[in-house]
């Protein structure tokens, strides 16, 4: 006897995992290279030109970032499209989270395709023609100027807020629609670990975003 | 409070009882006609449960202002919260209308009663929830046992899966699972009530023959990828039944069985 597989199930999982491998993964070497703003612009210009001299970087940068990306993003689009949050009558905080992965996917949504034609392309001609790729040994001018303006400033902190919720309460969904964290005690310790998860990336995230304005981040080189 | 004192308080009612109870009910004389409100106020007494609020606004069907209606339609039967038939949604959460006293539902406020909202409203309170059974026979919620010649006694299960499946097994159809659930609604989602029973039968070591039927049935256009693990379900159900328990542990046999089946051909 076989089991059929049908295209929603087949693009739900591919959905579920896309978020975790690549786009889970990709973001943790984002922050990764933003935090080498923390000791100093050469240090971060040379982590961009380094990740611009990777082989065959084209087809990782469409087949690992920007296929499942967009894929993601438009599928996310559709499966919020079908939620009937009821929060007010059922008031659980599972019940808030099914909310908020959806509003912060849809806050992800305009904040990513933003951000991409802002720094990858260059593409948003009154606040930045430059692109951060293609101008390695410019890249942590072009970001510190953009990031001197407060407005700026604060939507790229809602967005890495919104970007770190959606990753680590995407993690636990991951793991509980994939089968592998099944039991209410398990789902619940599964629970706490994505919580720190989320508080820790969520500092190093701020942190290297305030290292563009502040030399050395929140701690000014302490930890240096 | 001792057991014995709680009963002697329920016995007596509220301490500062009100004179009358008021009900806001959500009507709709037909299928595709249009809903209103209409209020109706009964002398208090203690111990009433929405039932028997419902009993005495059919014995004299006048409204708050004084104006003569119909009297308001609802399904009942057991009046023990284990038929399920008598769910409706009291003050905006969903649960049995037999088991809700009013004495425990801030009865100095007006109490809402409205049809379930997920399935299609036949009249008053009353909905249509044949869908349910619809989607038990989906996913084929039976054991095959019938044989051209006697198949012997049944295999033997542990003690912890007959305690599992004896609460799946408790399931009454009532709908307070779909009700409560955000992604239940217009047929794109089969929901928990189906899939417990899916977890119900896979169990069973007899069941398990007909395994990659049922799993083939919840991971269709509707299937459990639709579930958005709000846990609405299993806080909802009336019968403390470990809806997401299912849930996941079908996650595990559809990912396991359907998406990675492929490698052991």
């Amino acid at each position: 006897m076989a089991v059929r597989l049908s295209s929603t199930f087949v693009f739900r999982k591919l959905h579920q995992l896309t978020g975790i491998i690549p786009l889970g993964v990709f973001l943790l070497e984002h922050f990764y290279t933003n935090s080498k703003a923390m000791t100093g612009p050469a240090d971060f210009n040379k982590a961009v030109g380094d990740l611009q001299s990777i082989p065959y970087i084209i087809f990782i940068e469409i087949g690992g970032i920007f296929v499942p990306l967009i894929y993601h993003a438009v599928y996310g689009l559709f499966i919020t499209w079908e939620a009937r949050p009821n929060n007010l009558a059922y008031p659980y905080p599972r019940n808030w989270f099914y909310t908020i992965q959806r509003l912060t996917g849809l806050i992800l949504f305009f904040f990513i395709f933003f951000h991409v034609l802002n720094f990858r392309f260059g593409a948003i001609p009154w606040l930045n023609d430059r692109s951060v790729a293609h101008f390695p040994n410019e890249a942590f001018g072009i970001v510190s100027r953009e990031f001197a303006n407060p407005i700026i400033f604060v939507v790229y902190s809602v967005g890495i807020l919104a970007t770190v919720w959606h990753l680590a309460n995407g993690l636990w969904l991951f793991l509980v629609d994939w089968g592998v964290v099944i039991g209410e005690r398990a789902q619940r310790l599964t629970g706490y670990a994505c919580i720190a998860f989320g508080l820790l990336l969520l500092a190093v995230g701020i942190n290297a975003q305030v290292a563009f304005i502040r030399p050395g981040g929140l701690l000014g080189g302490i930890l240096y | 409070m001792s057991a014995e004192t709680k009963t002697e308080q329920q016995m007596q009612g509220l301490r500062n009882p009100p004179r009358e109870v008021v009900l806001r009910v959500r009507r709709r004389e037909r299928q595709d006609a249009e809903a209103r409100w209409e209020e109706f106020a009964i002398p208090y007494r203690p111990n009433l449960n929405i039932i028997s609020c419902l009993m005495e606004v059919r014995k004299n069907p006048v409204t708050r202002d004084g104006k003569k209606t119909t009297p308001p339609v609802w399904d009942m039967n057991c009046l023990e919260q284990v038929c399920g038939i008598c769910t409706m949604v009291i003050n905006g959460r969903v649960r049995q209308s037999c088991s809700a006293l009013v004495d425990n539902l801030e009865p100095h406020k007006p109490i809402t009663l409205e049809p379930m909202s997920k399935f299609p409203n036949v009249r008053d309170l009353v909905v249509d929830r044949s869908e349910m059974f619809d989607h038990l026979k989906r996913v084929k919620a039976w054991i095959e046992i019938d044989g051209s010649y006697d198949l012997g006694p049944g295999p033997r299960m542990t003690q912890d899966d007959v305690a599992e499946r004896y609460a799946y097994s408790r399931c009454m159809t009532c709908g307070c699972c779909l009700e409560a659930c955000p992604q239940y609604g217009d047929g794109n989602y089969i929901g928990p009530q189906a899939i417990a029973q899916v977890r119900y039968q896979n169990m069973h070591p007899s069941g398990k023959i007909t395994r990659d039927d049922r799993l083939s049935a919840i991971m269709g256009d509707d299937g459990i990828t639709n579930c958005g693990n709000a846990q609405n379900c299993v806080r909802a159900c009336p019968m403390s039944i470990p809806l997401t328990k299912a849930i996941y542990e079908e996650n595990r046999e559809t990912v396991i069985y359907g998406l990675f089946g492929w490698l052991r051909k």
